[in-house]
Protein backbone atom coordinates (compact mmCIF):
# COMPACT_ATOMS: atom_id res chain seq x y z
CA UNK A 1 0.00 0.00 0.00
CA UNK A 2 2.76 2.45 0.82
CA UNK A 3 4.87 1.08 -2.12
CA UNK A 4 2.12 1.97 -4.18
CA UNK A 5 1.35 5.60 -2.53
CA UNK A 6 5.12 6.53 -2.79
CA UNK A 7 4.94 5.43 -6.73
CA UNK A 8 2.23 7.76 -6.83
CA UNK A 9 3.70 10.44 -6.00
CA UNK A 10 7.04 10.10 -7.50
CA UNK A 11 5.20 10.05 -10.73
CA UNK A 12 2.54 12.95 -9.71
CA UNK A 13 6.14 14.61 -8.70
CA UNK A 14 7.66 13.27 -12.48
CA UNK A 15 4.48 14.69 -14.50
CA UNK A 16 5.26 18.20 -12.60
CA UNK A 17 8.67 18.68 -13.01
CA UNK A 18 8.52 17.66 -16.99
CA UNK A 19 5.28 20.48 -17.66
CA UNK A 20 7.92 22.77 -15.63
CA UNK A 21 10.50 21.85 -18.10
CA UNK A 22 8.06 22.38 -21.03
CA UNK A 23 6.93 25.42 -19.72
CA UNK A 24 10.14 27.15 -18.91
CA UNK A 25 12.18 25.61 -22.39
CA UNK A 26 10.22 28.48 -24.30
CA UNK A 27 11.19 31.26 -22.14
CA UNK A 28 14.71 30.29 -21.98
CA UNK A 29 15.16 30.15 -25.65
CA UNK A 30 13.03 33.19 -26.23
CA UNK A 31 15.37 35.32 -23.79
CA UNK A 32 18.57 33.33 -25.29
CA UNK A 33 17.27 34.73 -28.92
CA UNK A 34 16.86 38.09 -27.44
CA UNK A 35 20.04 38.22 -26.45
CA UNK A 36 21.83 37.15 -28.73
CA UNK A 37 19.47 38.20 -31.66
CA UNK A 38 17.82 36.42 -33.94
CA UNK A 39 18.87 33.07 -35.90
CA UNK A 40 20.59 33.43 -39.48
CA UNK A 41 21.33 30.85 -41.57
CA UNK A 42 23.91 31.76 -44.73
CA UNK A 43 24.36 30.39 -47.93
CA UNK A 44 27.88 31.99 -49.55
CA UNK A 45 28.18 29.74 -52.61
CA UNK A 46 26.64 32.17 -54.96
CA UNK A 47 28.42 35.03 -54.14
CA UNK A 48 30.05 36.62 -56.39
CA UNK A 49 32.47 37.99 -57.88
CA UNK A 50 35.14 37.27 -54.74
CA UNK A 51 34.66 34.14 -52.77
CA UNK A 52 33.66 34.26 -49.06
CA UNK A 53 36.21 33.06 -46.48
CA UNK A 54 34.77 31.03 -43.66
CA UNK A 55 36.02 33.87 -41.38
CA UNK A 56 33.75 36.34 -43.12
CA UNK A 57 30.81 34.09 -43.34
CA UNK A 58 30.92 33.50 -39.61
CA UNK A 59 31.06 37.44 -39.19
CA UNK A 60 27.85 37.98 -41.31
CA UNK A 61 26.17 35.34 -39.15
CA UNK A 62 26.76 36.96 -36.33
CA UNK A 63 26.47 40.53 -37.40
CA UNK A 64 23.31 40.72 -39.71
CA UNK A 65 21.58 38.95 -36.88
CA UNK A 66 23.43 41.68 -34.38
CA UNK A 67 21.77 44.29 -37.11
CA UNK A 68 18.30 42.82 -36.95
CA UNK A 69 18.21 42.54 -33.35
CA UNK A 70 19.35 46.39 -33.02
CA UNK A 71 16.18 47.38 -35.77
CA UNK A 72 13.92 45.61 -32.91
CA UNK A 73 15.68 47.11 -29.93
CA UNK A 74 15.53 50.86 -31.50
CA UNK A 75 11.89 50.35 -33.09
CA UNK A 76 10.74 48.89 -30.10
CA UNK A 77 12.15 51.15 -27.77
CA UNK A 78 11.66 54.14 -29.46
CA UNK A 79 15.71 54.17 -29.34
CA UNK A 80 18.05 56.02 -31.36
CA UNK A 81 21.15 54.89 -29.88
CA UNK A 82 20.31 51.42 -29.91
CA UNK A 83 20.64 51.33 -33.85
CA UNK A 84 24.38 52.20 -33.65
CA UNK A 85 25.25 48.70 -31.98
CA UNK A 86 24.15 47.32 -36.00
CA UNK A 87 23.19 49.91 -38.88
CA UNK A 88 25.09 52.62 -40.52
CA UNK A 89 24.69 54.94 -42.96
CA UNK A 90 21.31 54.79 -44.93
CA UNK A 91 20.02 52.27 -43.21
CA UNK A 92 20.56 54.02 -39.95
CA UNK A 93 18.74 57.23 -41.69
CA UNK A 94 16.09 55.09 -42.31
CA UNK A 95 15.35 53.49 -39.38
CA UNK A 96 15.98 56.50 -37.13
CA UNK A 97 13.10 58.55 -39.10
CA UNK A 98 11.25 55.81 -38.28
CA UNK A 99 12.08 56.31 -34.80
CA UNK A 100 11.24 60.15 -34.96
CA UNK A 101 8.13 59.18 -36.42
CA UNK A 102 7.18 56.83 -33.91
CA UNK A 103 7.82 59.49 -31.12
CA UNK A 104 5.76 61.60 -33.14
CA UNK A 105 2.41 59.94 -33.76
CA UNK A 106 2.71 57.09 -30.59
CA UNK A 107 2.52 54.25 -33.14
CA UNK A 108 4.97 52.10 -32.89
CA UNK A 109 6.34 49.07 -34.43
CA UNK A 110 6.80 45.72 -32.85
CA UNK A 111 9.34 42.71 -34.27
CA UNK A 112 9.32 39.19 -32.84
CA UNK A 113 12.16 38.19 -35.09
CA UNK A 114 11.51 33.94 -35.88
CA UNK A 115 14.80 33.64 -38.55
CA UNK A 116 16.46 34.85 -41.40
CA UNK A 117 17.33 32.66 -44.47
CA UNK A 118 19.63 34.53 -46.28
CA UNK A 119 22.15 34.26 -49.42
CA UNK A 120 25.16 36.34 -50.53
CA UNK A 121 24.57 37.38 -53.71
CA UNK A 122 27.78 40.09 -53.78
CA UNK A 123 30.71 40.24 -52.01
CA UNK A 124 33.14 43.35 -53.12
CA UNK A 125 36.65 42.60 -54.72
CA UNK A 126 37.84 44.34 -52.23
CA UNK A 127 36.14 42.34 -49.57
CA UNK A 128 34.35 45.34 -47.80
CA UNK A 129 31.00 45.11 -48.79
CA UNK A 130 28.43 42.44 -49.35
CA UNK A 131 24.59 42.45 -50.54
CA UNK A 132 22.64 39.63 -49.06
CA UNK A 133 19.04 38.45 -50.44
CA UNK A 134 17.24 37.56 -47.13
CA UNK A 135 13.92 35.92 -46.72
CA UNK A 136 13.12 36.41 -42.97
CA UNK A 137 10.04 35.36 -40.93
CA UNK A 138 8.47 38.23 -38.18
CA UNK A 139 5.70 38.54 -36.20
CA UNK A 140 5.21 42.27 -36.43
CA UNK A 141 3.00 44.33 -34.32
CA UNK A 142 1.82 48.17 -34.71
CA UNK A 143 0.47 49.48 -31.54
CA UNK A 144 -1.32 52.61 -30.96
CA UNK A 145 0.33 53.63 -27.32
CA UNK A 146 -0.33 50.44 -26.12
CA UNK A 147 -2.71 49.05 -27.62
CA UNK A 148 -1.98 46.53 -29.94
CA UNK A 149 -3.90 47.76 -33.37
CA UNK A 150 -2.34 45.09 -35.77
CA UNK A 151 -0.64 41.86 -35.93
CA UNK A 152 0.68 39.91 -38.48
CA UNK A 153 2.51 37.12 -39.16
CA UNK A 154 4.69 37.69 -42.17
CA UNK A 155 7.29 36.23 -44.76
CA UNK A 156 9.44 39.35 -46.18
CA UNK A 157 12.20 39.41 -48.64
CA UNK A 158 14.65 41.69 -47.89
CA UNK A 159 17.52 43.18 -50.47
CA UNK A 160 20.10 44.16 -47.87
CA UNK A 161 24.01 45.40 -47.79
CA UNK A 162 26.27 44.62 -45.31
CA UNK A 163 29.70 46.98 -45.11
CA UNK A 164 33.09 46.54 -42.82
CA UNK A 165 33.09 49.32 -40.40
CA UNK A 166 35.94 49.90 -37.81
CA UNK A 167 35.58 46.85 -35.81
CA UNK A 168 32.55 44.90 -37.93
CA UNK A 169 30.08 44.59 -40.52
CA UNK A 170 27.17 46.82 -40.53
CA UNK A 171 23.83 46.55 -42.09
CA UNK A 172 24.24 49.83 -44.57
CA UNK A 173 21.22 49.37 -46.60
CA UNK A 174 17.79 47.12 -46.62
CA UNK A 175 14.73 47.19 -48.61
CA UNK A 176 12.32 44.67 -48.86
CA UNK A 177 10.97 43.65 -51.54
CA UNK A 178 7.58 41.86 -53.03
CA UNK A 179 9.80 38.46 -54.18
CA UNK A 180 13.19 37.71 -55.41
CA UNK B 1 -47.97 37.83 -46.49
CA UNK B 2 -45.24 35.87 -44.16
CA UNK B 3 -43.37 34.41 -46.96
CA UNK B 4 -43.13 38.15 -48.63
CA UNK B 5 -41.69 39.22 -45.44
CA UNK B 6 -39.15 36.50 -45.25
CA UNK B 7 -38.03 37.30 -49.09
CA UNK B 8 -38.05 40.95 -48.34
CA UNK B 9 -35.86 40.47 -45.02
CA UNK B 10 -33.35 37.92 -47.28
CA UNK B 11 -33.05 40.29 -49.38
CA UNK B 12 -32.09 43.32 -46.91
CA UNK B 13 -29.62 40.87 -45.30
CA UNK B 14 -28.22 40.32 -48.59
CA UNK B 15 -27.89 44.24 -48.91
CA UNK B 16 -26.42 44.79 -46.25
CA UNK B 17 -23.41 41.60 -46.23
CA UNK B 18 -22.66 43.15 -49.68
CA UNK B 19 -22.24 46.72 -48.15
CA UNK B 20 -20.43 45.06 -45.56
CA UNK B 21 -18.13 43.71 -47.74
CA UNK B 22 -17.62 46.44 -50.00
CA UNK B 23 -16.65 48.68 -46.77
CA UNK B 24 -13.88 46.21 -46.27
CA UNK B 25 -12.33 46.90 -49.38
CA UNK B 26 -9.58 48.85 -49.66
CA UNK B 27 -7.83 49.20 -53.18
CA UNK B 28 -4.16 49.52 -52.64
CA UNK B 29 -2.23 51.13 -55.50
CA UNK B 30 -0.58 48.64 -57.50
CA UNK B 31 2.31 50.20 -58.61
CA UNK B 32 3.64 53.23 -56.13
CA UNK B 33 6.99 54.69 -56.67
CA UNK B 34 9.10 56.00 -53.99
CA UNK B 35 8.38 60.13 -53.53
CA UNK B 36 5.29 59.91 -55.72
CA UNK B 37 1.68 60.73 -53.91
CA UNK B 38 -0.52 58.10 -54.16
CA UNK B 39 -4.34 56.92 -53.14
CA UNK B 40 -6.63 54.04 -51.99
CA UNK B 41 -10.01 54.26 -52.81
CA UNK B 42 -12.38 53.38 -49.70
CA UNK B 43 -16.02 52.82 -49.42
CA UNK B 44 -17.95 52.80 -46.27
CA UNK B 45 -19.16 56.62 -44.73
CA UNK B 46 -18.29 57.65 -41.71
CA UNK B 47 -14.88 58.75 -40.05
CA UNK B 48 -12.44 56.28 -39.74
CA UNK B 49 -8.30 56.19 -37.63
CA UNK B 50 -5.86 55.65 -40.71
CA UNK B 51 -2.32 53.97 -40.05
CA UNK B 52 0.23 54.09 -42.70
CA UNK B 53 3.27 51.85 -41.85
CA UNK B 54 5.87 52.12 -43.83
CA UNK B 55 9.76 51.47 -43.94
CA UNK B 56 10.42 54.99 -42.85
CA UNK B 57 8.15 55.27 -40.30
CA UNK B 58 4.45 55.64 -39.19
CA UNK B 59 1.81 58.02 -39.66
CA UNK B 60 -1.45 57.90 -37.89
CA UNK B 61 -4.70 60.52 -38.96
CA UNK B 62 -8.89 60.94 -38.90
CA UNK B 63 -10.19 59.76 -42.61
CA UNK B 64 -13.43 59.96 -44.21
CA UNK B 65 -14.78 56.55 -45.53
CA UNK B 66 -15.93 56.57 -48.70
CA UNK B 67 -13.51 59.15 -50.27
CA UNK B 68 -9.52 58.30 -51.39
CA UNK B 69 -7.19 58.18 -48.70
CA UNK B 70 -4.11 60.46 -50.16
CA UNK B 71 -0.99 59.57 -49.38
CA UNK B 72 1.32 62.42 -49.15
CA UNK B 73 4.84 62.30 -51.26
CA UNK B 74 6.59 62.33 -48.16
CA UNK B 75 5.06 59.54 -46.79
CA UNK B 76 6.02 57.35 -49.74
CA UNK B 77 10.00 58.32 -49.93
CA UNK B 78 11.15 55.05 -48.49
CA UNK B 79 10.67 51.60 -51.15
CA UNK B 80 9.59 48.69 -49.63
CA UNK B 81 6.23 47.40 -47.90
CA UNK B 82 3.39 49.46 -46.93
CA UNK B 83 -0.01 48.43 -44.51
CA UNK B 84 -2.88 50.30 -44.69
CA UNK B 85 -4.93 50.25 -41.60
CA UNK B 86 -8.36 51.64 -40.58
CA UNK B 87 -9.43 51.75 -37.25
CA UNK B 88 -12.83 49.82 -38.60
CA UNK B 89 -10.62 46.85 -39.70
CA UNK B 90 -9.54 47.01 -42.82
CA UNK B 91 -6.37 46.45 -44.02
CA UNK B 92 -3.79 46.81 -47.44
CA UNK B 93 -0.81 46.19 -48.25
CA UNK B 94 1.05 47.07 -51.53
CA UNK B 95 4.94 47.96 -52.16
CA UNK B 96 6.39 51.57 -52.83
CA UNK B 97 9.06 51.00 -55.73
CA UNK B 98 12.60 53.12 -55.87
CA UNK B 99 12.64 56.35 -58.05
CA UNK B 100 15.01 56.72 -60.95
CA UNK B 101 18.79 56.90 -59.90
CA UNK B 102 19.84 60.06 -58.38
CA UNK B 103 22.90 59.58 -55.88
CA UNK B 104 25.87 56.93 -56.40
CA UNK B 105 27.87 55.56 -53.79
CA UNK B 106 31.33 54.68 -55.39
CA UNK B 107 34.20 52.69 -53.88
CA UNK B 108 37.55 53.17 -55.99
CA UNK B 109 40.07 50.34 -54.48
CA UNK B 110 43.00 51.16 -54.14
CA UNK B 111 43.58 54.57 -54.03
CA UNK B 112 46.98 54.21 -54.93
CA UNK B 113 48.80 52.09 -57.49
CA UNK B 114 51.82 50.77 -59.49
CA UNK B 115 51.56 51.62 -63.52
CA UNK B 116 50.80 49.38 -65.89
CA UNK B 117 49.15 46.61 -64.13
CA UNK B 118 46.45 44.37 -64.71
CA UNK B 119 43.72 44.38 -63.13
CA UNK B 120 44.46 46.11 -59.74
CA UNK B 121 41.82 48.93 -59.47
CA UNK B 122 38.34 47.92 -59.12
CA UNK B 123 35.34 50.00 -58.72
CA UNK B 124 31.87 49.14 -56.83
CA UNK B 125 28.84 51.74 -57.69
CA UNK B 126 25.88 51.02 -55.33
CA UNK B 127 22.66 53.47 -56.89
CA UNK B 128 20.99 55.00 -55.08
CA UNK B 129 17.65 57.27 -55.71
CA UNK B 130 16.89 60.59 -54.19
CA UNK B 131 15.79 58.79 -51.08
CA UNK B 132 18.10 56.49 -50.27
CA UNK B 133 16.34 53.87 -52.27
CA UNK B 134 18.39 50.85 -53.84
CA UNK B 135 17.42 51.14 -57.52
CA UNK B 136 17.24 47.32 -57.90
CA UNK B 137 16.02 47.91 -61.57
CA UNK B 138 19.09 47.26 -63.91
CA UNK B 139 20.88 50.45 -64.66
CA UNK B 140 23.89 51.21 -66.92
CA UNK B 141 26.97 52.23 -65.18
CA UNK B 142 30.09 53.68 -66.99
CA UNK B 143 33.22 53.58 -65.50
CA UNK B 144 35.78 55.97 -66.81
CA UNK B 145 39.58 55.65 -65.81
CA UNK B 146 41.70 58.70 -67.05
CA UNK B 147 45.32 60.12 -66.43
CA UNK B 148 47.38 62.06 -68.51
CA UNK B 149 45.37 61.49 -71.52
CA UNK B 150 45.30 57.75 -71.21
CA UNK B 151 41.34 56.57 -71.15
CA UNK B 152 39.75 53.82 -70.15
CA UNK B 153 36.67 53.02 -70.18
CA UNK B 154 33.77 50.57 -69.49
CA UNK B 155 29.63 50.06 -69.32
CA UNK B 156 28.63 47.46 -66.92
CA UNK B 157 24.72 46.79 -66.13
CA UNK B 158 23.83 46.78 -62.14
CA UNK B 159 22.47 43.88 -60.73
CA UNK B 160 20.32 44.69 -57.72
CA UNK B 161 21.56 48.00 -57.67
CA UNK B 162 25.33 47.23 -57.76
CA UNK B 163 27.86 47.41 -60.69
CA UNK B 164 31.48 46.68 -60.10
CA UNK B 165 34.32 46.55 -62.64
CA UNK B 166 37.90 46.15 -62.44
CA UNK B 167 40.26 48.20 -64.47
CA UNK B 168 43.90 47.83 -65.51
CA UNK B 169 46.47 50.84 -64.38
CA UNK B 170 47.05 53.73 -66.77
CA UNK B 171 51.14 53.50 -68.46
CA UNK B 172 51.42 57.26 -66.98
CA UNK B 173 51.59 58.27 -63.54
CA UNK B 174 49.55 60.68 -62.10
CA UNK B 175 46.17 61.08 -60.69
CA UNK B 176 43.80 59.07 -62.26
CA UNK B 177 40.21 60.02 -62.07
CA UNK B 178 37.87 57.24 -61.68
CA UNK B 179 34.40 57.94 -62.43
CA UNK B 180 31.27 56.49 -61.86
CA UNK B 181 27.94 57.85 -63.74
CA UNK B 182 24.51 56.47 -64.35
CA UNK B 183 21.98 58.67 -66.24
CA UNK B 184 23.14 62.44 -65.64
CA UNK B 185 24.44 61.24 -61.82
CA UNK B 186 28.16 61.22 -61.89
CA UNK B 187 30.89 60.17 -59.16
CA UNK B 188 34.72 60.87 -58.84
CA UNK B 189 37.24 59.68 -57.38
CA UNK B 190 40.98 59.77 -57.75
CA UNK B 191 43.56 56.86 -57.48
CA UNK B 192 47.07 57.84 -57.85
CA UNK B 193 48.88 55.69 -60.50
CA UNK B 194 52.25 55.87 -59.16
CA UNK B 195 55.67 54.44 -60.99
CA UNK B 196 56.26 51.09 -61.25
CA UNK B 197 59.76 49.12 -60.34
CA UNK B 198 63.09 50.46 -61.67
CA UNK B 199 63.92 49.27 -65.21
CA UNK B 200 67.44 49.21 -66.59
CA UNK B 201 68.92 50.50 -63.49
CA UNK B 202 72.15 51.69 -64.04
CA UNK B 203 74.89 53.57 -62.62
CA UNK B 204 78.50 55.13 -63.12
CA UNK B 205 81.48 56.42 -61.22
CA UNK B 206 81.34 60.04 -60.94
CA UNK B 207 83.43 62.66 -59.38
CA UNK B 208 82.98 64.01 -56.45
CA UNK B 209 81.12 67.11 -55.13
CA UNK B 210 82.78 70.07 -53.69
CA UNK B 211 81.08 68.43 -50.16
CA UNK B 212 82.21 65.25 -51.28
CA UNK B 213 86.34 66.24 -51.63
CA UNK B 214 87.48 64.89 -48.88
CA UNK B 215 86.16 61.29 -49.10
CA UNK B 216 88.90 58.93 -49.89
CA UNK B 217 86.88 56.89 -51.69
CA UNK B 218 84.91 56.81 -54.70
CA UNK B 219 81.26 57.95 -55.91
CA UNK B 220 78.75 56.09 -57.87
CA UNK B 221 75.70 57.57 -59.02
CA UNK B 222 73.09 56.22 -61.34
CA UNK B 223 70.87 57.30 -64.27
CA UNK B 224 67.92 59.47 -63.66
CA UNK B 225 65.86 55.92 -62.28
CA UNK B 226 63.00 55.21 -64.50
CA UNK B 227 60.22 52.43 -64.70
CA UNK B 228 59.42 50.45 -67.86
CA UNK B 229 57.31 53.16 -69.16
CA UNK B 230 59.07 56.15 -68.61
CA UNK B 231 57.70 57.43 -65.59
CA UNK B 232 60.10 58.72 -63.21
CA UNK B 233 60.68 56.61 -59.91
CA UNK B 234 59.59 59.02 -57.26
CA UNK B 235 62.01 60.45 -54.91
CA UNK B 236 62.94 58.91 -51.51
CA UNK B 237 62.67 55.55 -53.27
CA UNK B 238 65.46 53.62 -51.54
CA UNK B 239 68.28 52.21 -53.67
CA UNK B 240 71.06 49.71 -52.77
CA UNK B 241 74.79 49.77 -53.31
CA UNK B 242 76.74 47.11 -52.47
CA UNK B 243 80.81 46.96 -53.05
CA UNK B 244 82.01 43.49 -52.58
CA UNK B 245 86.26 43.36 -52.39
CA UNK B 246 88.84 41.40 -50.21
CA UNK B 247 87.70 42.93 -46.99
CA UNK B 248 83.86 41.30 -47.61
CA UNK B 249 80.53 43.35 -48.24
CA UNK B 250 80.34 47.22 -47.74
CA UNK B 251 76.35 48.43 -48.48
CA UNK B 252 74.87 51.78 -48.56
CA UNK B 253 71.06 53.06 -48.73
CA UNK B 254 70.73 55.89 -50.65
CA UNK B 255 67.25 57.83 -51.46
CA UNK B 256 66.82 58.78 -54.78
CA UNK B 257 67.05 62.45 -54.70
CA UNK B 258 66.08 64.66 -58.07
CA UNK B 259 65.78 61.49 -60.14
CA UNK B 260 69.05 59.48 -59.38
CA UNK B 261 70.87 58.13 -56.40
CA UNK B 262 73.81 58.49 -55.26
CA UNK B 263 76.57 57.15 -52.72
CA UNK B 264 80.07 57.31 -51.45
CA UNK B 265 81.81 53.92 -51.47
CA UNK B 266 85.46 53.09 -50.21
CA UNK B 267 88.14 52.91 -52.55
CA UNK B 268 89.13 49.30 -53.19
CA UNK B 269 90.65 48.51 -56.15
CA UNK B 270 89.58 45.22 -57.59
CA UNK B 271 86.28 45.19 -55.44
CA UNK B 272 83.09 45.19 -57.47
CA UNK B 273 80.08 47.71 -57.06
CA UNK B 274 76.82 46.34 -57.63
CA UNK B 275 73.20 48.35 -57.66
CA UNK B 276 69.52 47.34 -57.14
CA UNK B 277 66.52 48.80 -56.06
CA UNK B 278 63.54 46.17 -54.71
CA UNK B 279 63.70 43.26 -56.51
CA UNK B 280 65.39 44.97 -59.37
CA UNK B 281 69.18 44.94 -59.97
CA UNK B 282 71.21 47.14 -62.10
CA UNK B 283 74.53 46.97 -63.24
CA UNK B 284 78.22 46.17 -61.72
CA UNK B 285 81.30 48.09 -61.91
CA UNK B 286 85.14 46.95 -60.99
CA UNK B 287 86.35 48.99 -59.37
CA UNK B 288 90.08 50.34 -60.75
CA UNK B 289 89.67 48.02 -63.66
CA UNK B 290 86.50 50.01 -65.68
CA UNK B 291 83.26 48.36 -66.31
Amino acid sequence: MRVKRDITRFAVLLAGLALFVAGLTPILRAALAAESGPSVTLKTEGAQPREVEDATEKAIVRDYSASWKAIANGLGNNDLNALDAGLVGFARDRFADAIADQKKTGVKIRYTDKGHQVEAVFYSPDGSSMQLRDTAKLTREVLDGEKVVSRDEITAHYIAIMAVTEDRWKLRSIQEVPNF
Amino acid sequence: MRRLFWVISALAACFFAADVARAAELQAPQSAVAGNAASIATSGSGDATMYLIGPGGAAKRTVKLGQALELKAEELRAAGRYTVLLSTGEKADFFVAPAKPKQIAFLARPSRVPVAKPGVITGVAFVFDDFKNLVLEAVPVKFDLSVQGTNASETVGSKLGIAWTKMNSASKEGAAQFVASAGDVKVNRVVQQTAGEPCNLHMKIVPANAGEKDTHGIVVETDPIRDCSGNAVPDGTIVTFSLVDAKGRTTVDSRIKKGVARANLPASPGGMVSVAAGVVSGNELHVGGGQ
